[in-house]
């Protein structure tokens, strides 16, 4: 599309971001990666079972929601982000609240994922040190003599 | 200030800590998946944690070393550079951790069929 065509479409459609561009399709793909996500740690949940699956279960949750609503809605600008500065356009305490939100969603999300899938490639797993020791048990058809 | 906000910002650094200690995790155990059990969805995962680890850090440390003598010393290449290489870290990171665990998930499946 030339730059005169582009603006031509621009003035027809209003101001908004062209469905095709970078920062229109960001958003988009973070959404989709949010819900695969989820869906994929649930298959893979079915594999496992206790505490690992809580942890990977809940970690993903918490990453589904926020790469799946919090980030695009930041994008798409619903969400004030936080200035340094302390200027805002809306609730200064909206802003700081939604940020909270973010930080605790995205970091314990990450760590449970993580310790979750961590626990499922037994990382953790070290090798007992008291190895059961194998005694060559006398087989029944042994002869005595 | 709400109580429970403050103990979240007092905390912000110990969070972004959780965050990295958490990839880190996930890189070591896509690492250990990839070699234990030659499950080829492990490679992906572990190159993605690594490139979301690297862009966190970034964003992490980038206030305490980018100055303007920094920015004059690497250019202008390396200025554009330090606008366009977190986000597609970030976004390459997210999709090698989602193919990843899709490629896993798929070997596990079949492998236990």
């Amino acid at each position: 599309m030339t730059y005169e065509k582009f603006v031509c479409w621009e003035m027809n459609y209003g101001n908004c971001l062209p469905l095709g561009s970078i920062e229109a399709i960001r958003p988009v793909f973070m959404i989709v990666m949010g819900i695969f996500l989820m869906v994929i740690a649930w298959r893979l949940c079915k594999c496992t079972a206790g505490w690992t699956a809580r942890l990977i279960a809940a970690g993903a949750l918490l990453l589904g929601v926020g790469y799946a609503v919090i980030l695009p809605l930041y994008d798409a600008g619903f969400i004030e982000r936080i200035s340094p500065a302390g200027r805002y356009h809306g609730s200064a305490a909206t802003a700081v609240a939604w940020h909270a939100v973010k930080l605790v969603a995205m970091n314990s999300g990450w760590l449970l994922f993580g310790l979750g899938l961590a626990m499922h490639a037994k990382v953790f797993a070290t090798p007992s040190p008291r190895r059961k020791t194998t005694s060559p048990a006398l087989s029944p058809h042994e002869s005595v003599a | 200030m709400n109580l429970l906000l403050e103990i979240v910002f007092e905390n912000g650094l110990l969070l972004d800590a959780f965050g990295i200690i958490g990839l880190g995790l996930l890189g070591l155990a896509a690492v250990k998946l990839t070699r234990r059990y030659q499950s080829w969805g492990g490679t992906m995962m572990a190159f993605g944690a690594v490139s979301l680890l690297v862009a966190r850090l970034y964003f992490l440390l980038s206030p305490h070393f980018v100055n303007s003598d920094f920015l004059a010393a690497i250019g202008p290449v390396g200025i554009s550079l330090t606008y366009a290489l977190p986000p597609l870290l970030l976004t390459f990171g997210l999709a090698g951790i989602v193919w990843g665990l899709w490629g896993h998930e798929r070997w596990l499946n079949q492998e236990t069929r």
